[in-house]
């Protein structure tokens, strides 16, 4: 049954999420054509820093868009399938409330790991061109200075850790839908409540972690690296990360088996 | 035979407010029950609790001897009362979805009585008018030989004609080992296809009774005696 339960809920997201995804790799590859490959990093310096800006913010833009989207895109079928109106028909299938929450964590890390790993995919479509390569080569050896390691392997690094990051998302997404569920009206307010109630405390934590870890200890750090400096906050982000995520699934395992109540 | 349904002091709050209180109660097989009462008397909270929709404040509810889980599910083929499915789906799809998760579900008899209304599978349940759409719905339950049938208000939205199928579309697709329980207010309507009938009243049992037991005993119909036990 967990199975045909993936299967639906891919299946329900699928066309849209790749019309999406598509149209994200083809205006990379316009920006690739049209746009960085004309760009010549032998010009002055001065003529090249507003296409450079106006590219980046745009890449970005589009970054960002993208995986807002695809965030959404979950968060509303986990949301109408199991409490709108179709999960008159979701609850009353033969399976399992913890079985409906591991359909959806899977599908919605597979919607979510294909999403990184497209607008990855997407980044070096657009920054491995010819004249691209040879600016970065000429200056490879500052910028491996700089991040503490070559570029493409710090990429790696932030593909993997945005990987890892996917699940605790993921829960965090789950997590808040449950939370306000648990309230007698206006559940999806409640819900977008939950969702910055619980961001606030993270970043309050987080924020704590550093000051604690000395990170804002300027005078007191050696001059170190970026990998090193991000690694340094990383490490006890991502325990907290794992820990926060644990909680939430628990939460939402119990609220999911115990507490259903569509009204 | 164990009962299909056994309540037993089952009791459902909303915040302050009792929807079910203690309630308690039995319905064998094979017969067609209606689940009576004015609105707010507890009749679709009920509904939701025997499919697991909602979680009891206390007391206890059980299919075929069995709290809600996925095996009562298996023999529960439910009704709600709103569109309950995915509108973007085509009938076809939700053909297929059905098949695919309940093992009870024929497909071929959900297909000749779609054929029967004319309805094709290649619409969107977007594109159906509302009636079309609930006879789709019923037509998807009907389709499935569950133990239990729970229909909660199948007729309340539909002209009079389609009434008439929906009621004949009830009667001739359950087998006579099943149990039906239709939840509506169209008393009249339904009257002369009930076995027996449950009025409920601020969520407690306040008639339980077989209809020849209420037309020897009252000497009325089941429609004068609600006008007469709910009167405002």
């Amino acid at each position: 049954m967990l199975g045909k339960l993936i299967k639906h809920d891919l299946k329900s997201l699928g066309r849209l999420f790749i019309l999406l995804h598509v149209c994200f790799v083809a205006i990379c590859l316009a920006g690739r054509v049209f746009f960085m490959n004309q760009l010549d990093f032998n010009a002055p310096d001065m003529s090249l820093l507003t296409p450079l800006i106006i590219i980046s913010s745009l890449a970005i833009l589009l970054v960002v868009a993208i995986n807002f989207c695809t965030g959404l895109m979950i968060t509303f079928r986990f949301y109408r399938n199991l409490f709108g109106r179709e999960g008159y028909l979701s609850w009353t299938l033969p399976v399992s409330g913890i079985q409906h929450l591991w359909a959806k964590i899977i599908s919605g890390s597979i919607f979510l790991i294909v999403d990184t790993l497209v607008i990855a995919a997407g980044t070096l479509i657009l920054v491995t061109g010819r004249n691209v390569v040879e600016a970065y080569n000429s200056v490879s050896a500052e910028f491996t200075q700089v991040l503490g390691m070559p570029l493409p392997m710090f990429a790696l690094y932030m593909l993997l850790f945005s990987i890892a990051g996917c699940f605790s998302t993921l829960i965090m997404i789950y997590f808040c839908i449950c939370v306000g569920q648990l309230f007698p009206g206006h559940r999806v307010l409640c819900a977008l409540a939950v969702y910055f109630i619980v961001s606030f405390v993270i970043q309050i934590i987080v924020f704590l972690i550093m000051t604690v870890c000395g990170f804002f200890d300027f005078a007191a750090q050696p001059a170190g690296t970026v990998s090193v400096d991000m690694f340094r906050l990383m490490a006890p982000s991502a325990v907290l990360m794992a820990v926060l995520t644990v909680i939430q699934y628990i939460t939402v395992h119990y609220i999911m088996k115990r507490k259903i109540n569509l009204i | 035979m164990e009962p299909i349904l056994e309540c037993h002091e089952l009791t459902k709050k909303y915040g302050n407010y009792f929807a079910l209180s203690n309630l308690t109660l039995s319905l064998e097989r094979g017969q067609i029950v209606g689940l009576l009462g004015p609105n707010g008397s507890g009749k679709t909270t009920l509904i939701k609790l025997i499919n697991g929709l909602l979680t009891p404040t206390g007391g206890q509810i059980m299919i075929n001897g069995l709290a809600p889980c996925p095996d009562t599910k298996k023999i529960v083929s439910y009704l709600p009362d709103r569109n309950f499915l995915n509108e973007h789906m085509r009938v076809s799809q939700i053909l297929s979805y059905y098949e695919d998760f309940y093992d009870n579900f024929s497909t071929e008899r959900a297909s000749k009585m779609l054929e029967t209304l004319e309805i094709d599978r290649r619409l969107r349940l977007q594109d159906l008018s509302k009636g079309t759409l609930e006879k789709v719905q019923l037509v998807l339950v009907m389709s499935r030989a569950a133990d239990l049938y729970v229909l909660d208000e199948p007729i309340g939205g539909v002209d009079p004609a389609a009434r008439d199928y929906i009621l004949q579309t009830i009667l001739t697709n359950y087998n006579e080992n099943a149990t039906v329980l239709i939840s509506t207010h169209l008393i009249s309507d339904i009257e002369n296809i009930l076995d027996r009938v449950i009025f409920l009243k601020n969520g407690q049992p306040a008639l339980n009774a077989s209809v020849d037991e209420i037309r020897t005993k009252y000497g009325k119909s089941v429609d004068a005696l609600f006008r007469e036990v709910f009167k405002c």
